[in-house]
């Protein structure tokens, strides 16, 4: 199956301090990928360097490479990665607060040329979110925290993404709209969308990906198809409260990897 | 009082002492919109926006003094000159010193401030020129009171580029992805806008409108010499009302600044025309920090 990214030997750093090391992830054409990985992973570095925002924060990748279809995506402007299909949902949602919702989801439209197709695109994203229409004037920042998250999610929609990166989608989320949210990235996934979800909450993400990675101090540690995961003890430990130590459960996945 | 029996009541004095505020007022306003659209977009703080100014009022000694240029065509040639100069600023300056302390940057545009006063003082001599006079210098009869036509002209100059750039700035594909930028620059670049032309952009039309402020304020004052660039410091207390951050705010504060400082200096003597519009900045700083019209923190999360 062709794939629609590639990662490979990927080591990242800032400055001096290492924060990826020889990652490798593939996210299949139109697959649901997810990536676990507690707090301090590695996980949003992951996300800036396949968005290509890495130099804001003074990173730098110092091996491995990214490539779509093949072709070799590392070093490109984030406009360029954008216009090739890649949309990422960011950590913490990231909007605008000062701008209106509509305004917030036309940005995510910046990179596009076919400026006649983005108002299309936009009755698309409302029609995903019956809840944001009404909401459309309003200022982003006095949203609550789901509705946010749905205008960061149709925000990178308006870029109409062939891959969905998602940062933490359920971060200081109730449970109900996560659940939501994830159904609303299987609605998006079936249309055909490669969805790449970035969790610390393991039992969502498994749920709904057909393959996991396990980042741990900017290592994969672990990866296997999602409903096996899902039963494996280490990672029931580890991500998904159940009990002890999570640094003892990390000792023992490396001990398993490791074998 | 005689300062009271003199002046204060006298509705003629106070409808000329209006009008001439709000001319000064809108070039006070031009240059706190460059300075504010600067500072919230790039986080540069600019404190050579007196300078530009300045530089811009020579330019125009340089283009209709010294050339007679038309009006139209010198106004524009100037704008874009100095809007060139923003750009040259941006890509010469601030962006080689990205990730600098906010007090290097800071520094530094002290230096181009510096800068520009002596390249003026080289260029035109330390004598002060007399004021600009391209455009009418007649008077016009209201309510029994003559108004200068130069303070209505530069009124209506400042408002309709002001009203272009707002138009600009909250319509266009453009201006939007520019507010992006000043929102939140790692969304902005995490969408695909590319940060450093938004930054580009705002230079250049920071620079460009002090440019076009500095023609007006040529017209309006009676000499044009190296020490306007006081004038252009007055952008400070205008921006104060506008809480630092709010565009339309620092344009209504430069109105104000503008009208209570000709007010005072009508009435009570030039003398007290700096410190009333400094007196404004610090009461405005110990007692609304966040500006008369100032936005709330809208960051929830
Ligand atoms: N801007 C930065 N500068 C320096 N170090 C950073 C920066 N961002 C993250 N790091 C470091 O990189 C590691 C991974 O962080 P991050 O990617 O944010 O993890 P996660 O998203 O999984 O919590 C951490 O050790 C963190 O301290
Ligand atoms: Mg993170």
């Amino acid at each position: 199956m062709s794939s629609s990214l590639k990662i490979d030997g990927l080591s990242v750093s800032y400055g001096p301090i290492p924060a990826l090391r020889n990652v490798s992830i593939e996210v299949p054409e139109g697959g649901f990928v997810s990536v676990l990985g507690s707090n301090g992973a590695g996980k949003t570095t992951l996300v800036r360097t396949i968005t290509g925002v890495l130099y804001l924060q003074k990173g730098k990748v110092t091996s491995g490479s990214i490539t779509r279809d093949g072709q070799d995506m590392t070093k490109l402007k984030t406009r360029k990665i954008v216009t090739g299909g890649v949309a990422q949902v960011p950590e913490g949602r990231m909007l605008f607060p000062q701008l209106t919702v509509e305004e917030n989801l036309r940005c995510g439209a910046a990179s596009r040329r076919d400026l006649a197709g983005i108002n299309d695109t936009l009755s698309e994203v409302f029609d995903l979110f019956p809840q944001l229409p009404p909401l459309q004037n309003q200022l982003a920042g006095l949203l609550s925290g789901g509705e946010q998250q749905m205008v960061a999610v149709g925000r990178a929609l308006m870029a109409k993404p062939s891959l969905l990166v998602c940062d933490e989608l359920s971060l200081g989320l109730a449970p109900l709209i996560v659940r939501d949210l994830f159904l609303l990235l299987d609605r998006i996934n079936k249309e055909g969308v490669a969805v790449l979800a970035i969790e610390q909450n393991a039992r969502i993400a498994l749920q709904h990906s057909t393959y996991a990675y396990a980042l741990e101090v900017g290592e994969i540690v672990l990866e296997g198809p999602s409903d096996e995961l899902r039963e494996n003890q280490e990672v029931q430990d580890l991500y998904m409260g159940g009990g002890g130590d999570s640094r003892e459960a990390y000792a023992a996945i490396r001990r398993e990897v490791n074998r | 009082m005689d300062i009271l029996a003199s002046t204060f009541f006298d509705w003629g004095v106070n409808l000329q002492l209006l009008v001439s505020g709000l001319a000064l007022g809108a070039i006070y306003a031009v240059v706190a919109l460059g300075f504010v659209l600067v500072e919230k977009s790039t986080a540069v703080l600019n404190l050579a926006v007196g300078e530009f100014l300045m530089l811009g009022s020579y330019f125009g000694v340089a283009f209709f003094m010294e050339r007679k240029t038309n009006i139209f065509i010198g106004t524009l040639v100037i704008t874009l000159v100095m809007a060139l100069f923003g750009l040259a600023i941006h890509y010469g300056i601030m962006r080689p010193m990205v990730g600098q302390g906010f007090f290097a940057i800071v520094l530094a545009t002290i230096g181009i401030a510096t800068v520009i006063r002596a390249v003026v003082q080289m260029w035109f001599g330390p004598l002060e020129k007399g004021n600009l006079t391209a455009l009418p210098t007649g008077t016009i009869e209201v309510a029994g009171t003559s108004i200068r036509w130069v303070d209505i002209i530069i009124l209506l100059v400042v408002l309709g580029s002001v009203g272009a750039f707002l138009v600009f700035y909250a319509r266009t594909r453009t201006g939007l992805h520019m507010r992006a930028v000043a929102s939140n620059i790692e969304a902005a670049a995490g969408v695909g806008i590319d940060p450093d032309r938004a930054y580009a952009i705002t230079w250049a039309m920071a620079i460009g409108i002090a440019g076009l402020g500095g023609v007006m304020l040529g017209h309006f004052t009676p000499s044009v010499n190296p020490a306007l660039a006081a004038i252009g410091l007055r952008a400070f207390p205008a921006a104060a009302i506008g809480g630092f951050t709010s565009v339309g705010g620092s344009i209504i504060g430069g109105l104000i600044v503008g009208v209570i400082e000709q007010l005072a200096g009508g009435h009570f003597g030039t003398k007290w025309r700096e410190p009333v519009a400094f007196g404004i900045l610090i009461l405005v700083l110990i007692f609304k920090p966040t500006g008369l019209f100032g936005q709330k923190d809208l960051e929830r999360v």
